[in-house]
């Protein structure tokens, strides 16, 4: 552990940091393009000069390049230093459109803070600027070269960190160009990365272009419903409509990165056809209304059919608020049937994954980077975890080998990322016995359950990729309170009234249920099929819990009010007339809200909270930390 | 005047392998296969005081030194020919009169280094000297001087020609080294240096065509007499200057290192052109500070040169009348650079075409004192660049600004230039 001085400050950096890091850890931000914290160090921006007053080195470094050193002084305020780095900012600034105001980074663009920091103001330069070309990149990500600083982290990430190929660096000199050979949507499925990597306005997420500044911004910390990963995230929200989605760090899960399905697929909270207000048999009406009328005629059913006739599904995209209450819920209205919407073959696997996994032998996402063998069961991570297949890459580049085990895990997943892997039909054939970490990781949709029951006995950590963004959580109490297939719990005919809770269940398993209630955000098929519709908020539209694959439960925060944006409002609703606390169509509460007035209303004992007894621990995960692990607690010899 | 490389030379046409090998040639390889060790051929070109001759003058025997002897894995040689610096032929001259010298010099190269297989990368212009390497390489291969077993030593080692895609940054060694491994040139970051981890991640010498063609001559004839060929005790050898620019005959000759400046221009090139007299001159091709009249006794040598306020760098002298603006031909040359900047840091990639743009405001008698100041500024600021070549465009602005401040000026008080 190196000592070192920096502007007076002792300190005492980690094995092998830069000066800029060293700095970084007492709060000195040294101004930098080039550097990023997951690509490293590449020393061709030139802006992050300090200068070495004393020790093994002197004079201008770069501090980037600059491995901290015993007995190193440093000053980043030495004023040949300053000089340098505005100088720097000059350059950079030479070709730069000035744009600010119609550019969207603007409120939160690097290249704008690093200007200001280095007091670069007055453009001493007469020549005209350096113009380019634009591309058409897709549907996904704007392109306006003529902001470019040249930093190279796009190409960085994109070739070296991502495996793309479609995408890089040309030309010299003064006209180097960051594209692609010609116009076209870019190729790799983390190709948003590059709006967030970007220090500059050059790649900008398209699908919200003009819509909002830094500032006026609605965000909170989240976590990706897109898939059992669990990626961290910022969604950017304005006016109750969801704008973007930003990757959040997170070391434990997905680093700095998210794939490009998490950033730009999950608009459906915008859907204009989505549940606003409670109905009842398709007349609008109060909530209270709508509960008491769903009460009564589940007493209905359950007097003209008798017991054992009403079910209760939740789903793996439930919250594990909702999950946890949906079997008091099912308890309070006498349900005789408790189901998390899994099918039974993702139940068969789900249930051999959580028997199997430990708190030792479940594999996180650092896990796979650090694998020196990888072993991909049954599995296209394309579709079950795309940011897996960025953490393998890593692995690869580092040299470990890649297997694709089984006739469900294709070559293409691979291919993506730009890295080689051999094929295998049985996990038996893989040699995972002789490496030193090996992973492996296990498809549900594909996997035998059989098989997925004995992973651990491979030696190898064991990534199992639940379906949905809560399908670990589900799985757990699943086993807890005896859930059962949805098919099993609706197939027999002998449901006649149905609790969908967040449910996606296919309408032809809803064809033989005379009543169904749904509760939901979505527009789906129980929604569409049922006499009795509350209205649910949104996973931005509340906090809740998401367990991800490796059993990981992740805090999310309420990014936005519910209710309806301000550009569906009828134009006299806006300006609002009257104020009052809730946004019109705003008259909604989480899921796990709604099953806890349920349970008031039909005269059970109401909790607390959504969390009790052995789950208590999960009331105070913190939104913004790494999450807490809890996978392990239904092992079978437990 | 005794000729090291250019002693088997014959005019007006290329060697053959038959005239060079009666002239000597190849016996230095056999000597050292048979007589020598690796280390012992290694000490000897230590000894002989050899520099570099691509410019930066580092001893060559002290980079093959860097290696370390006991480094697992392969490890390669690579000879630098992307001759592309402006007013430097040197390399192009010898390679188009003997190619049999450089094969040699490798082989021998190869040989203390313990390389099995070693790169000419040559500029893509070079095509007549490509022709030539290549029939070199195989006449040698044919002789049993180069491939498998060389001479029954158990020596084995060969040599690939590689015809470069064409820009001046993959003459810098580690740009070289991505260009040669397929990647875009960029220059690569040091540490690690090359001769601990260079092409493929494997230990690498980067040396330039005529170091290495100088090699034969040390391991026959000894450091000692390498040494003593040179004019001034403090260097050793002989130098191909190439001359260019308005002498009677420009051209390139072989001389020896530590000549005076004015013996090169009026005894190797016979003086000055009708009606022009010597104004200034690059004494090392066109990134090195210019010399005035008050140079031409400086001993051209490493040392000597680097301590009037210059470079010796390839030893590519151009040379500059009375009636040359020295503000327009540094433009010229700093053009060049700024086309040739490979673009990865901010200095070069953006600074360059600042420092184009002030010379251009300047000449065309729009430039102020203030730009005047912005140019001298430049001069220091560029030296924090990621690779040489920024540094290296600065020197004729820095000698423009230090010996022809005056004209500098009198373009900007005048505003026009003088010579128009």
């Amino acid at each position: 552990m190196p000592k070192l001085i920096i502007d007076d400050i002792a300190v005492e950096a980690a094995e092998g940091v830069s000066v800029l890091e060293a700095a970084k850890s007492v709060g000195i931000t040294i101004p930098h393009f080039c550097w990023h914290p997951a690509l490293g160090r590449a020393g061709a921006c030139r802006v992050c000069a300090v200068k070495l007053l004393d020790g093994p080195v002197k004079g201008i470094q770069m501090s980037c390049m600059l491995p901290a050193q015993e007995g190193m002084v440093v000053s980043t305020t030495d004023p040949e230093a300053v000089a340098l780095r505005r100088q720097v900012i000059e350059w950079l600034m030479i070709n730069h459109p000035h744009d600010c105001p119609v550019c969207d980074e603007g409120g939160e663009c690097q290249l704008q803070d690093f200007t200001i920091a280095c007091g670069h103001g007055t453009r001493r330069f007469v020549g005209p600027k350096r113009t380019h070309v634009n591309q058409e990149l897709g549907p996904y990500i704007s392109h306006e070269m003529n902001r470019c600083i040249q930093c190279y982290r796009c190409v960085r990430f994109y070739q070296e960190y991502a495996g793309g190929s479609d995408f890089g660096v040309m030309g010299s000199a003064g006209k180097v160009y960051y594209g692609r050979f010609e116009s076209g949507q870019l190729e790799s499925p983390f190709s948003g990365n590059l709006v967030d990597i970007c220090p500059t306005g050059v790649f900008t997420d398209k699908t919200a272009r003009f819509r909002a500044r830094y500032w006026d911004y609605d965000m909170a910390p989240s976590v990706c419903p897109g898939c059992s990963v669990g990626c961290n995230i910022t969604p950017v929200a304005r006016y109750r409509e969801l704008l973007k989605i930003v990757a959040r760090r997170n070391d434990m899960v997905n680093g700095w990165f998210i794939c490009d399905r998490g950033r730009f697929a999950p608009k459906g909270v915008n859907a204009p056809s989505r549940p606003r207000t409670s109905l009842v048999d398709g007349v609008k009406t109060g909530r209270e209304e709508a509960m008491d009328a769903l009460l009564r005629r589940l007493g209905e059913v359950a007097e003209l059919y008798g017991e054992g006739s009403i079910a209760v599904v939740g789903s793996t995209r439930l919250s594990q608020e909702g999950a946890t209450l949906l079997p008091l819920l099912a308890e309070s209205i006498s349900a005789g049937a408790l189901s998390y919407g899994l099918s039974a073959a993702e139940s068969r696997a789900s249930s051999g994954a959580i028997s199997m996994l430990t708190l030792e032998n479940g594999a996180s996402i650092a896990d796979v980077e650090n694998a020196d063998c990888i072993a991909i069961y049954e599995s296209d991570l394309r579709e079950e975890g795309p940011m897996l297949l960025l953490a393998v890459r890593q692995a690869w580049r580092r040299g470990a080998p890649v297997l694709l085990v089984g006739e469900n895990s294709p070559l293409e997943q691979v291919r993506g990322v730009g890295i080689e892997a051999v094929q295998l039909h049985y996990m038996e054939e893989a040699p995972l016995a002789i490496f030193e970490r090996p992973v492996v990781i296990a498809g549900m949709r594909h996997g035998d359950p059989r098989v997925m029951a004995v992973l651990d006995r491979s030696g190898a950590r064991v990534a199992c990729l639940f379906p949905g963004p809560n399908g670990h959580g589900a799985a757990l109490l699943c086993a807890e309170h005896g859930g059962i297939p949805l098919e099993e719990a609706l197939a027999k005919g002998k449901v006649k009234g149905l609790v969908a809770v967040e449910a996606d269940i296919p309408a032809e398993l809803l064809a033989g249920v005379p009543f169904v209630a749904s509760l939901d955000w979505r527009e789906t098929a129980a929604v569409q099929a049922a006499s009795v519709v509350i209205p649910t908020a949104a996973w931005v539209e509340c906090d809740g819990t998401y367990v991800n694959f490796e059993g990981r439960a992740q805090r999310f925060s309420r990014v936005m009010k519910p209710g309806l944006p301000i550009k569906e409002l009828d134009p006299a609703c806006h300006p609002p007339r009257i104020h009052q606390g809730d946004p019109p169509g705003g008259d909604i509460l989480p899921s796990w809200q709604v099953m806890i007035e349920m349970i008031r209303l039909a005269g059970e004992k109401v909790p607390d909270g959504p969390f009790s007894g052995s789950w208590a621990n999960l009331t105070s995960l913190d939104p913004e930390g790494e999450g807490e692990v809890i996978r392990g607690r239904c092992r079978r010899d437990s | 005047m005794e000729q090291v490389l250019f002693r088997h030379n014959r005019p007006g046409r290329c060697v053959t392998i038959s005239e060079y090998r009666a002239g000597g040639g190849f016996l230095p390889l056999e000597k050292a296969l048979r007589e020598m060790s690796p280390d012992q051929v290694q000490q000897r070109v230590i000894d002989s005081g050899l520099r570099g001759r691509g410019g930066a003058g580092f001893p060559t025997g002290k980079k093959w030194s860097f290696v370390p002897r006991d480094l697992p894995g392969p490890r390669w040689l690579i000879c630098n020919c992307d001759e592309m610096e402006p007013g430097t032929y040197k390399d192009r001259v010898l390679l188009e009169a003997n190619p049999y010298l450089l094969v040699e010099g490798m082989i021998l190269a190869c040989y203390a280094l313990g390389v099995e297989h070693s790169f000419i990368f040559i500029r893509r212009g070079y095509e007549t000297a490509a022709t030539n390497l290549a029939r070199a390489i195989a006449e040698a291969r044919g002789a049993g001087l180069l491939g498998e077993n060389i001479l029954a030593s158990g020596f084995s080692c060969d040599i690939d020609v590689h015809l470069s895609a064409g820009r001046y940054i993959c003459g810098e060694e580690t740009a070289l080294m991505n260009a040669l491994e397929g990647r875009r040139a960029n220059p690569r970051a040091k540490p690690p240096f090359p001769a601990i981890k260079g092409l493929w991640g494997g230990a690498t010498v980067v040396n330039n065509v005529e170091s290495l063609a100088n090699i034969p001559f040390i391991i026959a004839e000894g450091a000692d007499r390498f040494r003593s060929l040179a004019r001034i005790p403090e260097a050793s050898g002989m130098k191909l200057f190439c001359v260019s620019g308005h002498v009677r005959s420009p051209g390139c000759h072989e001389l020896p290192l530590g000549i005076p400046l004015s013996e090169i221009i009026d005894d190797a090139c016979g003086g000055m052109r009708e009606g022009s007299s010597f104004k200034a001159c690059l004494p090392g091709g066109a990134s090195t500070p210019y010399f005035t009249p008050e140079h031409l006794s400086v001993p051209m040598d490493f040392d000597a040169v680097a301590r009037a306020g210059s470079r010796l760098g390839t030893g590519g002298v151009v040379v500059f009348d009375q009636n040359t603006c020295m503000v327009r031909a540094t433009l010229n040359l700093v053009r060049f650079y700024a086309r040739e900047s490979c673009g990865w840091c901010t200095p070069c990639r953006e600074g360059l075409p600042y420092v184009v743009r002030l010379l251009e405001e300047i000449e065309a008698g729009r430039g102020s004192l203030e730009q005047v100041a912005l140019l001298q500024e430049h001069v220091r600021l560029l030296n924090h660049a990621f690779c040489a070549l920024a540094p290296g465009a600065m020197g004729p602005v820095d000698g423009l600004l230090r010996h022809f401040e005056e004209e500098v000026v009198e373009h900007v008080i005048r505003g026009r230039c003088p010579f128009n």
